[in-house]
């Protein structure tokens, strides 16, 4: 076996993804000093980059750019709290970014209802602040596939979330809503529990990890009582990202 | 120019803004070519809301990385693919198609090696790829596409063609160094 042929096997296990996370790492280290080795990798995966554009489109959905910006503001404020000295302005970054907005006007719709869906959020805490009841880690404002706020959640740090329906969602007979979140890719979507009609309601879910900020929040129509495969089979009622109340 | 070429330029460009703190190019960038990128996570995750997760994770990482992207090694697109790719690949290596019960497990293989089968097909006639990916030995082709269009291991690839994991590896091994002889 040539040392030409152990350096095209290894740009093939690189390119295809066969490789483990710490055998990954090293190849793409090797890759800053090896420049026949980055050649190689650079060569195939080039090429094989002609089968990723036969996946063609995707619809994407309504509030993902919104749901990304909001993140943004987080990794700059995280970098700036880092002192980095990268030179990433974050002075003149809402000014490009309302230009953003006003150029793309295919986004507005789900600005909207973001902006509208945060006065909701905000007047629903306003009203709980008299109860001394302890605050929630997240809130998140859950949209209809339409952009349309269907429902607030309040999320706990005992496990338990808060919701609150603000449309009236059709159950027809022998199905129910089923909570779900997903905190990790890698678990797949965890059952909060369920509710038979669209009431306010406190629904505990299993032991897990403390709400984040981003943290995906849905209820799907599901077979009552519950869906048989426990992931979500039916279809997305509401759908949102979790934020984290200031202060 | 080809189209693609064109496409590639436009992404260089703006990554190199982005690079330089420009939201607005991320969200130029995210314009052209998120449903791209979730259609390629969900070949390979299956499910579109975890496509989707992905998709949103990596858009955040160009945010923070763009300035590690190095445009003198080609290809803008290939790099965020490969971000995407990346994370789709580890979020079904842990396990989480583990989930499935064992008939969907089945439903799920065929369906996969459908897609893959796909892919190829889809390629157009003149691509050098398909030409070299049509010379290999069948089983040396079928394990390579579906390691790289749908994400299986070589332990799911084996019981695929029911092969042992070592003779799988020896297929990618042979296949992958004919593939490059061929197309360089």
């Amino acid at each position: 076996m040539s040392v030409r042929d152990d350096r095209m096997a290894r740009a093939g296990d690189y390119v295809l993804g066969l490789m483990e996370e710490a055998e990954r790492l090293r190849a793409e280290a090797d890759m800053a000093t090896d420049a026949e080795f980055r050649a190689a990798v650079d060569l195939l995966s080039n090429r094989m980059a002609a089968l990723d554009d036969t996946a063609g489109r995707d619809p994407v959905p309504e509030g993902m750019w919104t749901a990304i910006e909001a993140r943004l503001v987080e990794a700059d404020a995280d970098a700036a709290t880092a002192a980095s000295s990268a030179g990433r302005s974050l002075s003149s970054a809402p000014v490009v970014d309302l230009a953003a907005r006003r150029r793309q006007t295919a986004w507005r719709p789900a600005l909207m209802a973001a902006s509208i869906a945060a006065a909701l959020g905000i007047g629903y805490l306003a009203g709980t602040t008299f109860s001394p009841r302890p605050q929630p880690v997240v809130v998140v404002v859950l949209d209809t596939p339409d952009a349309v706020p269907g429902a607030i959640f309040e999320a706990f740090a005992d496990d338990t979330v808060r919701i609150v329906p603000l449309q009236d969602f059709a159950v027809p007979e022998g199905k129910t809503l089923q909570v779900w979140t997903l905190y990790d890719p890698a678990v797949g979507p965890v059952s909060l529990g369920t509710l038979p009609s669209a009431v306010p309601a406190v629904l505990r879910g299993p032991d897990q990890p403390l709400p984040r900020a981003d943290q995906l929040y849905e209820i799907t129509l599901e077979p009552a009582p519950g869906s048989p495969t426990g992931k979500p089979t039916g279809p997305i009622l509401v759908k949102g990202f979790a934020r984290r109340p200031p202060g | 120019m080809t189209r693609t070429d064109s496409i590639d330029d436009d992404c260089e460009r703006l990554l190199a803004r982005v690079a330089g703190g420009d939201r607005m190019a991320l969200g130029q960038l995210f314009a052209t070519e998120a449903g791209r990128l979730i259609a390629i996570a969900r070949r390979i995750v299956r499910r579109r809301e975890v496509a989707e997760e992905i998709v949103q994770d990596a858009f955040v990482a160009v945010w923070r990385r763009a300035a590690s992207f190095d445009p003198a090694r080609g290809a803008g697109r290939a790099w965020l693919t490969t971000i995407v790719r990346n994370r789709a690949l580890n979020a079904v290596r842990d396990g989480s198609r583990l989930d499935f019960a064992d008939e969907e497990q089945l439903a799920l293989f065929s369906e996969r090696s459908g897609d893959a089968h796909a892919a190829l097909d889809a390629l157009s006639d003149g691509d050098a790829l398909r030409r070299c990916l049509s010379a290999l030995e069948p089983r040396r082709r079928e394990s390579i596409l579906l390691a790289y269009v749908v994400g299986c291991t070589h332990g799911e690839i084996a019981a695929r063609l029911d092969a042992p994991v070592g003779t799988v590896k020896a297929w990618i091994r042979r296949g992958v160094i004919a593939l490059q002889e061929c197309l360089s």
